[in-house]
C-alpha cells in the first residue's frame, strides 16, 4: 500500500492544490495513469500514479497541502479496509537551498508538511476556528508561507465583508446615488473582490521581495533597429518567421556570454555566474505573468530560439506548460513593444543580476552627422540592474554591447 | 512626591526602616557591621541600631544562614547577607536542605521569616566565582521565594516585603545597578510575586530583570524609533513567577521575547517560555525567543565579559530577529 | 579485642539526685529503650518507610542532658538517629510512633518520617538528616535567647563522625565568638557512619577540639545518667549565665547497627559484651538499688513504661493515614 504525497513539482514549490481527482474514490488506477491535477505555484499540470491498485482521496477537490502531505492512498481493497496506515517513507522535505535558490525564504514548516498540516501559528489555528476560517484556503504571509494570526483576521473580514449590511439606515426619500453612499458600497460603488490565484499570489509575493530587497537601478540605450527589420523582413521574404523580439533574444544571448556578470546571481554575499545562457521571456498569460525559459539560448539559431519561443508561448496559452520549462533562467527579457509602450523598467527576477525592458520600435527624427534628419525606427531598451552585482559600467557596457549587435544584426548571428 | 535614591541607598533605607519598626529584625553576615559592607549596602546600620541588632560574622556561610534559621524558629527575623552571591554554594545545604524545607517537613511547626540578600550580576569584572546569576540555583527548590529588584524603587519594597514575609525570602542585588537612580516609591514595588509592565507596546513582549531590564529599556526606545513597539515587562519575582500577566501581554502582542543574564538551561528563562507554552501556545503567532548569555563560565577580560552579556544592540537585533520569525 | 580508648575522666557525679528523679529518669530511658526495640520490629513488619536509626544504650546521653534543660524556652536539636532525645524532652510516644509510621496524627502530619521528629511545644526543634546542618541552627536558636535576654539555653545532640563537617567548625566558632548559650554534645559511640573512629579522626578524645574554639571541653560517662546530668547541668548554668558554649563528649555504645537495614558486620569480637554490660538501664537500676529501692519497685516502673509504650503504639497504629491532598500544605506560612 502506497501513501501518496503532494508532489513537489518544481524548486519553488511549497504548497500545492489538488484541482480535481481524475479518478474517484474508490477507483482503480492503473501504474502510469494520471490521476489527480495539481496546481501549482507555476503551472497547473496532472499527476501520474506509480503503482496499480484502488485509490484512497484523502483530501476533496481544492485542498491546499505542503509538499509531502499525505493526499491520497493507492492499495489493494483489503490494505485500504484495515485502515490508512502509511507504509512508505513519507516524501522528503524540499532541499533550503533550491527554496534559496528562488529567492523564497528557506527553512518552512517542513515538519508540518510531513504530517499533512497547514502551516499554521498557534494563534492563527485558534483564531480560524474560532471564526470559522478554513484554514487551507488562507495564504500565509509568515515565514516559509505560515498563516499567522493577520492573515486569518483578513480572511475572515473579508469573508464578512461579502454579505450586504443590515443595518442600513431607512431613508425617508430614495437616496440619490450622488448623495448618499449606497448601504452596500460607498463612493466607489459595491466592489467585486477577487481572489488572487495561487500564481497570482506567488508572482504578488515574489515581486514585493524583489523591490524590497533588491537595490537596482536601470541603465536604458536607444537601439537603431533599422538593419535588424531589415534583417526580418529579408527572412520573412523566404517565409522564415522571426520577431524582433527572437532576435533581441539571440543578441542577448551572445552578448551575455561576452558580459557574464550580467548572466549571474547575488548570493549571499557572493556573485555566481553560469556556464549556460537561459532566457526567459516574459508571456502574458491568461491570469498571470509567467517566464518561459529559453535554454542555451547562445547556442541556438535564431530559426530555433523562434520556434522554440512559439512553443512555449503556446504552451503557456494552452495551459500545458511544465514546471521545468519555467525554472532555470540566468536572464529575463521582457518586451511591451508590442503595446506601443516607448519605455519601461520592470522589476529584476531574483536571484537574476538584471532583466532586459524593452519598448517598441518607433520612428524618430534623428540627426545625422551632416546636419541633416533621417527616420529611423529606434527601440529604446532598459536594463534594470542588481547593484549588489552589477555597476553602472556593468549595465551601460553590456547595453553598448547589444546595441552594437542589434544594429549590425549579423555579429549577432555568426 | 517621591524622592530620588540610587538602588544603594534604597538598600540601606529598607534595612533602616525594618530594623526602626520591628525589634525582631536583625542583621548578619560578613563585614556588615563594622565596615557598613562590602559594597556599602548596611552602611551606617551599626552606629545607629547598635551591635546587638546588626553583627559582624566570622567567615562562615553555612553558620550564617544555620544561625538565622535557628533565630527564626524562636521567632526572630533575621537577614542574612552572602557577600556575593556565588558564596551560597558554599551553605547551598543550608538554604536548599534546612531553610527551604523546614517548615515543610515538621509539619507547619516551624516558621521560617528568613531573608537572605545575596549580591549576583556580571558585567563589572569580577570574574566567575564573583558574578553569577545565582538567582537561577534555586528555580527547583521548592519553599523558597526569590526576587531580582532592577530599581531603587523595588530594591527597597521588595526587601521591605521580604523581611515582613513569614516564608524565606532570597534577594538578589545586581552590583551592576548600585548606582541606578530613580524614585524611591514605584508601583506595585512592595508586592513578592508581582511583576512590572515598564512600558506598554503592542507588537512584542520582552520580559527581563535587573540588568538586562534596563538594557531593553534601551532597546525597547531605539526600536520605537522604527516603529516596534515593545511591551517590557520586569519580572523582579522568580518564585513565585508571575506567569499571567505576562499571558496576559502576549494574548496582546503575539509574540515573545525574554532577556537574561544567564545561558538557557536551568535558567528562569527557560522556565517562563515553558510556562507561556503550556498555559499560552494558542496565543503564539511565532515560537519565542530567548536572548541570554553563552553556556561559558563567565570571563574576567572586559571585550570578553562585554561579548558574554547582551548588549542592548544584540537585544535591539534579537527582537527585530523574533519579529520575523 | 579491647577498645582502645582511655577511660572517662570522672567528673563531680551525680550524688546531688535524688531517687525520685532518678527514678523518673529510668522510667523515661526505659520508654526509650522499649520505643526504639519496637520500631525495629515495625520496620522488620515493613511499616516503616525508608530507614530509620536506632539509640538503644544510647539512653542516658539523651535523658541526662534533656534534664539539665529545665525551663520553658529551652530547647533542642538532634540528628536522625533523635528518637530518644525527642521523647526525653517530652515529645508523646503515640504520636512520635505515629510519625514513624507515616501518620496523619503524627508529630509532623506524616511530613518528616522517622529521620525528623519535631515537637516544637515541647522545644524539640526538630532532627535533621544532614550531618551537621542542626549545629548552626541550634546556634541561631541560642542566639535569640540572648538577644531576648531569655536566659534559655539550647542542646544539640549529634554523633562523633558529625565533628569532621565544615558545619560542626563553623557552629562552634560561631557559638564561641558570640558567647552564645548553646551545649553541643557529642554522643560518641565509636562509630560514624560505617567506620571505627579511628579511621576518621586524628585525635582520640574529641573533647580536645574544644580548646580549638575557645571553649571547655568535657569528656563524660555517656552510660551514667547522673554523670551526665551533672556534665550537662554544669554547662546549662554556664550557658545561662551569659558565659557561653561548652562542648561535652559523652562517651557510650550503640546496641545496633548503623542503620536497621546493615547488621552489625564491622564491630571487632567481645565489644558489644563489654558495652551491654555497662548497659544505662543496668547502671541506673543498679544506682537506684544502691538508694534504697527494692527490684519489685524497679520491675513495676518497667512494666508501667512497657504498657505506656504498648498503648501509644497500638493508639498510632489506629490512626488513619494522611490524604493525598495534605502534600500541597504548609510548604509557606
Amino acid at each position: 500500500m502506497a501513501r501518496i504525497a503532494m508532489p513537489r513539482l518544481s524548486d519553488s514549490m511549497e504548497e500545492g492544490t489538488v484541482v480535481n481527482w481524475l479518478v474517484g474514490d474508490g477507483e482503480q488506477v492503473a501504474r502510469g495513469q494520471e490521476f489527480v491535477e495539481i496546481e501549482t505555484d507555476k503551472a497547473q499540470m496532472p499527476f501520474e500514479a506509480e503503482e496499480d491498485g484502488v485509490l484512497r482521496q484523502l483530501v476533496p477537490a481544492g485542498t491546499t497541502l505542503a509538499v509531502g502531505a499525505a493526499m491520497a492512498v493507492i492499495g489493494d481493497d483489503e490494505e485500504l479496509a484495515g485502515g490508512t496506515e502509511a507504509t512508505s517513507e513519507p516524501v522528503e522535505a524540499p532541499a533550503e537551498s533550491l527554496t534559496e535558490a528562488e529567492g523564497l525564504p528557506a527553512g518552512g514548516p517542513t515538519v508540518l508538511a510531513e504530517r499533512g498540516r497547514v502551516a499554521a501559528s498557534p494563534v492563527a489555528r485558534r483564531l480560524a476556528d474560532e471564526l470559522g476560517v478554513e484554514l487551507a484556503n488562507v495564504a500565509g504571509s509568515g515565514p516559509g508561507g505560515r498563516v499567522v494570526k493577520d492573515d486569518v483576521l483578513r480572511a475572515a473580514e473579508s469573508a464578512s465583508d461579502g454579505a450586504p449590511a443590515s443595518d442600513a439606515p431607512a431613508a425617508a426619500d430614495p437616496p440619490s446615488p450622488a448623495s448618499a453612499p449606497a448601504a452596500d458600497g460607498g463612493a466607489k460603488g459595491a466592489p467585486t473582490r477577487v481572489a488572487l490565484s495561487r500564481l497570482q499570489q506567488t508572482v504578488a509575493r515574489r515581486m514585493a521581495e524583489s523591490r524590497a530587497t533588491i537595490p537596482d537601478f536601470s541603465v536604458s540605450v536607444d537601439v537603431d533597429m533599422e538593419a535588424a527589420l531589415a534583417l526580418r523582413a529579408a527572412l520573412a521574404e523566404r517565409d522564415v518567421k522571426v520577431t524582433v523580439n527572437d532576435l533581441l533574444i539571440r543578441a542577448s544571448a551572445v552578448a551575455l556570454t561576452r558580459h557574464p556578470r550580467v548572466n549571474g546571481s547575488y548570493r549571499d554575499g557572493h556573485v555566481e555566474t553560469y556556464a549556460r545562457v537561459n532566457i526567459g521571456v516574459a508571456v502574458a498569460s491568461q491570469e498571470a505573468l509567467v517566464v518561459p525559459t529559453v535554454f542555451d539560448a547562445d547556442r541556438r539559431r535564431l530559426t530555433e530560439i523562434a520556434a522554440e519561443v512559439r512553443r512555449l508561448a503556446g504552451a503557456v496559452r494552452d495551459g500545458s506548460i511544465t514546471p521545468p520549462e519555467l525554472a532555470g533562467g540566468t536572464f529575463t527579457i521582457s518586451n511591451l513593444g508590442m503595446y506601443g509602450v516607448a519605455e519601461f523598467a520592470g522589476i529584476v527576477n531574483p536571484p537574476q543580476a538584471a532583466i532586459l525592458c524593452a519598448g517598441a520600435a518607433e520612428p524618430r527624427a534623428v540627426p545625422l552627422p551632416d546636419g541633416r534628419c533621417a527616420t529611423r525606427r529606434v527601440m529604446r531598451l532598459t536594463l534594470v540592474s542588481d547593484h549588489r552585482i552589477l555597476y553602472g559600467a556593468d549595465a551601460a557596457a553590456f547595453l553598448a554591447e547589444l546595441r552594437a549587435l542589434l544594429e549590425t544584426p549579423v555579429a549577432a548571428l555568426a | 512626591m517621591s524622592e530620588t535614591v540610587t538602588y544603594r541607598e534604597a538598600v540601606v533605607r529598607a534595612m533602616a526602616d525594618a530594623l526602626a519598626e520591628d525589634d525582631t529584625v536583625f542583621l548578619l553576615g560578613e563585614d556588615v557591621a563594622a565596615a557598613g559592607g562590602v559594597f556599602k549596602l548596611t552602611e551606617g546600620l551599626q552606629e545607629r541600631f547598635g551591635a546587638r541588632r546588626v553583627l559582624d560574622t566570622p567567615i562562615s556561610e553555612t553558620a550564617i544562614v544555620g544561625a538565622a534559621v535557628g533565630a527564626a524558629t524562636q521567632g526572630l527575623r533575621p537577614v542574612a547577607e552572602i557577600m556575593f552571591a556565588d558564596f551560597v554554594a558554599v551553605c547551598f545545604d543550608q538554604v536548599a536542605n534546612q531553610l527551604a524545607k523546614y517548615r515543610y517537613m515538621t509539619g507547619g511547626q516551624v516558621t521560617m521569616p528568613v531573608t537572605i540578600r545575596l549580591v549576583n550580576g556580571a558585567g563589572t569584572g569580577f570574574g566567575a566565582q564573583h558574578s553569577q546569576a545565582v538567582e537561577n540555583w534555586f528555580l527547583n527548590v521548592s519553599g523558597l521565594k526569590i526576587v531580582a529588584p532592577a530599581t531603587p524603587a523595588d530594591a527597597y519594597g521588595l526587601l521591605r516585603a521580604a523581611i515582613a514575609d513569614p516564608d524565606p525570602v532570597l534577594v538578589f542585588e545586581h552590583k551592576g545597578l548600585f548606582n541606578v537612580r530613580g524614585a524611591l516609591d514605584g508601583p506595585a514595588a512592595g508586592e513578592l510575586g508581582k511583576a512590572h509592565v515598564v512600558r506598554e507596546g503592542s507588537d512584542v513582549t520582552v520580559v527581563a530583570t535587573q540588568m538586562m531590564r534596563h538594557r531593553a529599556e534601551q532597546a525597547a526606545q531605539q526600536l520605537a524609533g522604527d516603529g516596534v513597539e515593545v511591551e517590557l515587562i520586569d519580572l523582579r519575582s522568580l518564585a513565585p513567577m508571575d506567569v499571567p500577566t505576562v499571558i496576559a501581554s502576549v494574548e496582546k502582542t503575539n509574540r515573545l521575547v525574554v532577556v537574561q543574564e544567564a545561558a538557557p538551561s536551568g535558567s528562569w528563562g527557560a522556565s517562563l517560555i515553558a510556562r507561556v507554552l503550556l498555559d499560552g501556545f494558542e496565543l503564539l503567532d511565532a515560537a519565542p525567543a530567548l536572548v541570554g548569555c553563552d553556556d561559558v563560565p563567565i570571563p574576567y577580560a572586559g571585550p570578553l565579559e562585554d561579548a558574554h552579556l547582551p548588549s542592548a544592540g544584540r537585544i535591539v537585533d534579537e527582537i527585530r530577529a523574533a519579529m520575523e520569525r | 579485642m579491647k577498645t582502645n580508648r582511655s577511660s572517662p575522666e570522672t567528673s563531680p557525679a551525680g550524688a546531688g539526685l535524688a531517687a525520685d528523679q532518678l527514678l523518673a529518669m529510668l522510667r523515661r530511658m526505659h520508654e526509650i529503650r522499649l520505643f526504639e526495640d519496637e520500631t525495629h520490629r515495625l520496620f522488620a513488619k515493613g511499616l516503616v518507610r525508608g530507614s530509620t536509626h536506632l539509640c538503644q544504650g544510647q539512653e542516658a546521653v539523651a535523658v541526662g542532658v534533656c534534664s539539665a534543660l529545665d525551663r520553658d524556652g529551652d530547647t533542642m536539636l538532634c540528628t536522625y538517629r533523635g528518637h530518644g532525645a525527642v521523647l526525653a524532652k517530652g515529645a508523646p510516644l503515640d504520636r512520635s510512633f505515629a510519625e514513624i509510621l507515616g501518620k496523619a496524627d503524627g508529630l509532623c502530619g506524616g511530613k518528616g518520617g522517622s529521620m525528623h521528629l519535631t515537637d516544637v511545644s515541647v522545644g524539640a526543634l526538630g532532627s535533621f538528616a544532614i550531618v551537621g546542618a542542626h549545629l548552626p541552627i541550634a546556634v541561631g536558636a541560642a542566639f535569640a535567647a540572648m538577644y531576648r535576654g531569655s536566659g534559655a539555653a539550647t542542646a544539640c545532640f549529634f554523633g562523633d563522625g558529625s565533628t569532621n563537617i565544615g558545619a560542626f567548625h563553623e557552629a562552634l566558632n560561631l557559638a564561641a565568638v558570640w558567647k552564645l548559650p548553646v551545649l553541643f554534645v557529642i554522643e560518641n559511640n565509636l562509630y560514624g557512619e560505617y567506620s571505627p573512629l579511628a579511621s576518621t579522626t586524628p585525635i582520640a578524645r574529641l573533647a580536645d577540639r574544644a580548646a580549638s574554639y575557645g571553649m571547655p571541653g568535657e569528656q563524660v560517662d555517656g552510660n551514667d545518667v547522673e554523670a551526665v546530668v551533672a556534665c550537662a547541668g554544669a554547662a546549662v548554668a554556664r550557658a545561662r549565665a551569659g558565659e557561653g558554649p561548652t562542648l561535652i563528649e559523652a562517651l557510650t555504645y550503640r546496641h545496633k547497627g548503623h542503620s536497621r537495614s546493615d547488621p552489625a558486620t564491622y564491630r571487632p569480637e567481645g565489644e558489644l559484651e563489654e558495652w551491654m554490660q555497662r548497659d544505662p538501664l543496668l547502671l541506673t537500676e543498679a544506682a537506684l538499688r544502691e538508694r534504697g529501692v527494692d527490684q519489685a519497685a524497679l520491675d513495676t516502673l518497667r512494666e508501667q513504661a512497657a504498657g505506656d509504650v504498648a498503648g501509644a503504639l497500638e493508639r498510632a497504629m489506629s490512626w488513619p493515614d494522611p490524604t493525598p491532598e495534605t502534600r500541597l500544605e504548609g510548604v509557606y506560612a
